[in-house]
């Protein structure tokens, strides 16, 4: 089997707040939130607990929603203001689709592929979301079920619009790539876990390039899940409301975007010149194995470094945690990440405390993050992990405990509240997802 | 309804279909043909038809759809037959 070295050579995506790429490379280093109040959650405020979110309106993209009829809310299709994309592929995406194709458009301009390169069939798309189409199914199945129309009624497009893979769909009809068009879907992971398939994809000598990432498209339709099962962030001003690590965190922020990255083998991208901006070090992935669905695994993401490290040199000098804000998960994963590390010589960022959870996004995104944090030579600042716990959590209170016993509050070193400037030459990214899916991802600086 | 009249209703229509070249709605006879002068992509026939049903407040019969032909005054017709079976 070959084992072939891949190299990150183009990024983009949307972004909650920010009108491109670079305005989320500033605000994020400037210390901003990206999370605001979501009028349209506020317009249900009697039926919903959570109004704030890192959102995105299709405005805000330059994108502009056509109404099946008028009054009938139902987005029939998009127009691009901007003349991204053509209006035969605008037909066949849901918003988050369209974020999908100007995030793979960025990341080919970025790489410099050529049309010949793109259209390849050593080219590859892997891209998945969390949710499935649910702004589309619900209007269809609504005029469907309880309107007892026609099945024509919300047009011809529910099928290509909803379907779990339509991200890859969307963008490969796109990119008019001949290689492998697939999507990964595993919860919170599947940013991460879309482009770690596609790096071993392109190691493994499968493919030579391939276009990855994750996205959730703006819906409240997937908020208000989250929102029944009480485990969104509740009584805070939006800029406060993601507070990993902190004693007063209760939720995380549901929020949406998409992160997208061209990878491609790197002897490939070396000899045309490419800028690379990151390595792939190693990816890793396991299960917890424990039967719980939601309840996150000291033992499963103790196994997941090991993992990940077996057949790599694994010393980060910033771990991008999953940090969600959620009460149990943020502490149990910081001392994870401190029984396998030790308790100095890197730090722990955790990036949703800017713009909330993404959700199928989230990894994805964050990898972005962390190859900005490579870039700029700085950590991203933990907003909002105001005061740690002096106290041990529940947890480590129990019976059968095998993890660190000293409080959060002894690990505040780690977790910086500003932006830090420090030398950074690999950084360790991590995702988890409901059914105890855990995703490793190591980075570093082509030097 | 007068036949002019509904084909400026269904031009209405046809212009909020994204992927028609509005350049094309210009000349619109009873004769136009959606596949072959219009250019109109056949999987958005189906998106037409429902985007019709809408404007004019009709329902078309499965069968009426399923043998529609690909020229306005196939759709006029169509119009006019639902409009009077629900009379």
């Amino acid at each position: 089997m070959s084992n072939r070295k891949v190299a990150i050579v183009g990024m983009g995506g949307a972004f909650p707040d920010c009108a491109d790429i670079n305005e989320f490379n500033d605000k994020l280093f400037a210390g901003k939130s990206l999370i605001r109040e979501w009028p349209l959650a506020v317009a249900y405020n009697k039926q919903i607990r959570s109004t704030v979110s890192g959102f995105i309106e299709a405005e805000e993209m330059g994108l502009e929603p056509i109404y099946m009829a008028p009054g009938n809310g139902f987005p029939e299709t998009y127009v691009d203001n901007l003349n991204r994309i053509p209006a035969i592929n605008l037909a066949t995406a849901d918003l988050g689709c369209i974020w999908a194709m100007l995030g793979a458009q960025d990341s080919i301009k970025q790489a410099g592929w050529t049309k010949d390169e793109t259209e390849s069939e050593q080219t590859g798309v892997v891209i998945g979301s969390g949710g499935g189409g649910n702004v589309i199914a619900r209007h269809a199945w609504h005029a469907f079920f309880e309107l007892g129309k026609k099945s024509r009624y919300a047009g011809g497009h529910t099928v290509d619009r909803a379907m779990a893979y339509r991200e890859a769909a969307n963008v490969s009809c796109l990119i008019k790539n001949k290689g492998v068009c697939e999507s990964i879907i595993s919860a919170c992971a599947t940013g991460l876990g879309n482009i770690g398939y596609a790096y071993r994809l392109i190691r493994f000598g499968l493919q030579d390039r391939a276009i990855a990432g994750g996205v959730e498209g703006t819906s409240l339709e997937s908020f208000i899940g989250f929102d029944a099962m009480q485990v969104l962030s509740k009584g805070f001003a939006p800029a406060e409301s993601s507070r990993p690590f902190d004693i007063r965190r209760n939720g995380f922020v549901s929020s949406f975007g998409a992160g997208i990255v061209a990878l491609e083998e790197y002897e490939m991208a070396k000899a045309r010149g490419a800028k690379i901006y990151a390595v792939i070090d190693e990816y890793f992935n396991n299960s917890d194995g424990d039967g719980n669905m939601f309840y996150p695994s000291y033992d499963g993401q103790r196994r997941l470094w090991k993992g990940l490290s077996a057949n790599a040199h694994i010393k980060p000098d910033v771990v991008k945690v999953h940090g969600t804000a959620t009460p149990v998960g943020d502490i149990l994963e910081l001392i994870s990440v401190v029984d396998t590390l030790g308790e100095n010589g890197y730090h722990v960022s955790a990036p949703k405390s800017q713009f909330g959870h993404m959700l199928g996004g989230a990894g994805s995104v964050e990898l972005i993050t962390a190859i900005m944090m490579l870039e700029n030579q700085q950590v991203l600042p933990c907003l909002n992990s105001d005061t740690l716990n002096p106290e041990l959590e529940n947890f480590q209170k129990a019976d059968g405990w095998k993890g660190s016993t000293k409080p959060a509050e002894a690990y505040r070193h780690l977790i910086p509240q500003q932006t830090l400037s420090k030398e950074i030459n690999q950084i360790v990214c991590l995702n988890y997802g409901f059914g105890g899916t855990n995703s490793a991802m190591a980075i570093s600086r082509d030097i | 309804m007068e036949r002019q009249e509904i084909i400026d209703g269904l031009i209405e229509v046809l212009r909020t279909v994204r992927t028609i070249d509005p350049e094309r709605l210009n000349n619109v006879t009873e004769e136009t043909d959606f596949l072959t002068d219009m250019n109109t992509p056949s999987t958005e026939l189906i998106n037409i038809a429902a985007k019709v049903e809408q404007k004019f407040d009709v329902e078309f019969e499965d069968d009426d759809i399923d043998n529609l032909g690909s020229k306005v005054k196939d759709i006029v017709d169509l119009i006019i037959r639902a409009k009077e079976r629900e009379a």
